[in-house]
């Protein structure tokens, strides 16, 4: 009885999880192909947490868990904001704000041949994709999405970039659009990249209007919808 | 080698053209205005001779003790005041445990000469016994989180701390008259120090040109601007230090127009402080 209640995924998801919690049973679950997002690690058959967090599941068959820190811990698919350190042979070292530096392969861009390589000066800020991150070794990173196009990957010019919590920049990327975004959009015209990282970047025509967004998007990190509101409408009468 | 490099906090090229292009007209990143003092949170503990200061995201802990030792041999009748500094790597990644860096000796070096070159703490009533036995007064400051502008949060978390701080009252007897007795703070009230003035420590920021200058900058200015410079004024308008780091020159009238900025400024710090201490006094008599 008590095993049937561990196995049964409702039981655990959208409920906290602490590490070592036992939250799903592949044993009672054949003929199933389950895909396995960050904080989660199989032993044999038992899937546990590695991490706190709120154990999240989508349909139809990924399960991860979700939290707020300050470090990242990279996982498969990410989109993240790195910054470049060091530009070596066959790699770039970007820095994603992870317990290690990220490599990306110098032909890891669309079209990318040995002589096309591109030069970026070391602080460059990338929008970049996770393509490998495994234990023990640094993460892969890429420039292009799945299929090898540029998509919205690359470099990021201009504009200003600033570090929250990785909870908040899942946040600001969750649909329906996070309220904070919603009413800054409504009033002021800018362009944002949010890594998962819990890096944000902004930019917009001028100086004050990239101020007064980032200075909001920091502020609602503990703020509820409605409170969001009334900041951001508080800040906008002040720069009108 | 990698793992310094990922504990190295560093800033993007975008940062650091927009911090520039901004100031150009007049804004900071965290919508202050150039000459705008961020706002000073300070926690007093329980105990006596501690304190705690929040600038931002900069946070300091100031803790003050004291110690009966023979006073040094050239000023026998002065107790002693010293100070150190303790760069947690929790505050910042780029602070090395063990050594102190050239950062945590030149806060320190700032904050000690603010204070004695000024003779804000009066040396002399410290002393018990000439040549013998006087108070060796240790301010430890503790960074505990690395917002930018440590130099005036540490210097506010000194101050803050010596005017809290209460020492053992003593008195001379036995036979000859030359025994100390330190009564213990049931006995005797215990006697808060001599401080005449309290010395406020002031950072500014240089960016490209001296044209642009700006007050208390935060962790991002300080990795773009050329230069700065600290004067410790207190609130009377008297100047007790200056101390000009990094490389950029600076002309007289800048350094004119810093001195009145931060006697400006200096006045409404000297008010928290004492406001924080009274506060905490009143607490503690009921």
């Amino acid at each position: 009885m008590e095993n049937k209640q561990s196995s049964s995924p409702a039981s655990f998801v959208d409920s906290t999880v602490v590490p070592g919690d036992v939250v799903l049973d592949l044993s009672s679950m054949t003929n199933q192909t389950i895909k396995l997002g960050g904080g989660l690690r199989q032993d044999c058959d038992a899937i546990s947490a590695m991490k706190a967090g709120t154990l999240r599941f989508s349909k139809p068959n990924k399960y991860w868990i979700e939290s707020s820190q300050k470090r990242y811990v990279p996982c498969v698919e990410d989109t993240i904001l790195g910054i470049v350190v060091d530009s070596k042979a066959d790699n770039f070292l970007i820095d994603i704000k992870g317990p290690a530096m990220g490599f990306l392969p110098v032909l890891a861009f669309e079209g990318g041949t040995r002589r096309n390589i591109p030069k970026f000066e070391v602080g460059t800020l990338l929008y970049l994709r996770v393509v490998k991150a495994n234990f023990g070794m640094n993460p892969e990173l890429s420039c292009t999405d799945a299929s090898g196009k540029a998509a919205e990957f690359g470099p990021l010019k201009d504009g200003y970039m600033f570090e929250t919590s990785t909870g908040l920049s899942r946040k600001l990327l969750s649909s329906p659009t996070c309220p904070v975004l919603e009413a800054l959009g409504k009033r002021l015209s800018f362009e944002i990249a949010v890594g998962l990282n819990g890096r944000v970047w902004v930019n917009a025509a001028s100086p004050d209007t990239i101020v007064v967004v980032a200075n909001a998007i920091m502020n609602s990190e503990c703020l509820s919808g409605a409170q969001q509101i009334i900041m951001v409408n508080h800040l906008l009468k002040n720069i009108q | 080698m990698e793992g310094r490099l990922a504990n190295s906090w560093r800033l993007t090229v975008n940062d650091k053209n927009f911090i520039k292009t901004a100031l150009l007209s007049e804004i900071r990143i965290d919508g202050r205005k150039p000459f705008e003092y961020l706002l000073i949170i300070m926690v007093i503990y329980r105990e006596d001779g501690s304190s705690e200061v929040q600038l931002g995201q900069t946070r300091v802990m100031g803790m003050v003790t004291a110690q009966l030792v023979q006073p040094y041999r050239d000023r026998p009748k002065e107790g002693i005041l010293s100070i150190f500094t303790e760069f947690s790597p929790m505050a910042d990644p780029s602070f090395e445990p063990g050594r102190p860096g050239e950062l945590a000796v030149e806060l320190g070096r700032i904050v000690d000469r603010g204070l004695r070159e000024s003779r804000a703490v009066d040396t002399e009533s410290l002393c018990i016994l000439a040549g013998k036995f006087v108070w060796a007064i240790r301010i430890d400051l503790h960074i505990l989180d690395n917002g930018g502008n440590l130099v005036d949060a540490a210097n506010i978390a000194a101050l803050a701390a010596l005017l809290t701080f209460r020492r053992p009252e003593c008195s001379l007897g036995g036979e000859d008259g030359q025994e100390v007795i330190v009564h213990p703070p049931e006995i005797r009230e215990p006697l808060p120090l001599t401080v005449h003035h309290l010395p406020i420590a002031i950072s500014f920021g240089f960016f490209s040109n001296e044209s642009i200058l700006v007050i208390d900058p935060t962790h991002n200015e300080e990795a773009v601007m050329g230069g700065r410079m600290t004067t410790t004024v207190n609130a009377n308008g008297d100047i007790c230090a200056i101390q000009k780091s990094g490389g950029e020159g600076v002309p007289q009238r800048v350094i004119m127009q810093c001195l009145q900025l931060a006697t400006s400024k200096a006045a409404g710090i000297t008010k928290q402080i004492k406001d924080a201490v009274r506060l905490f006094s009143s607490k503690i008599v009921f």
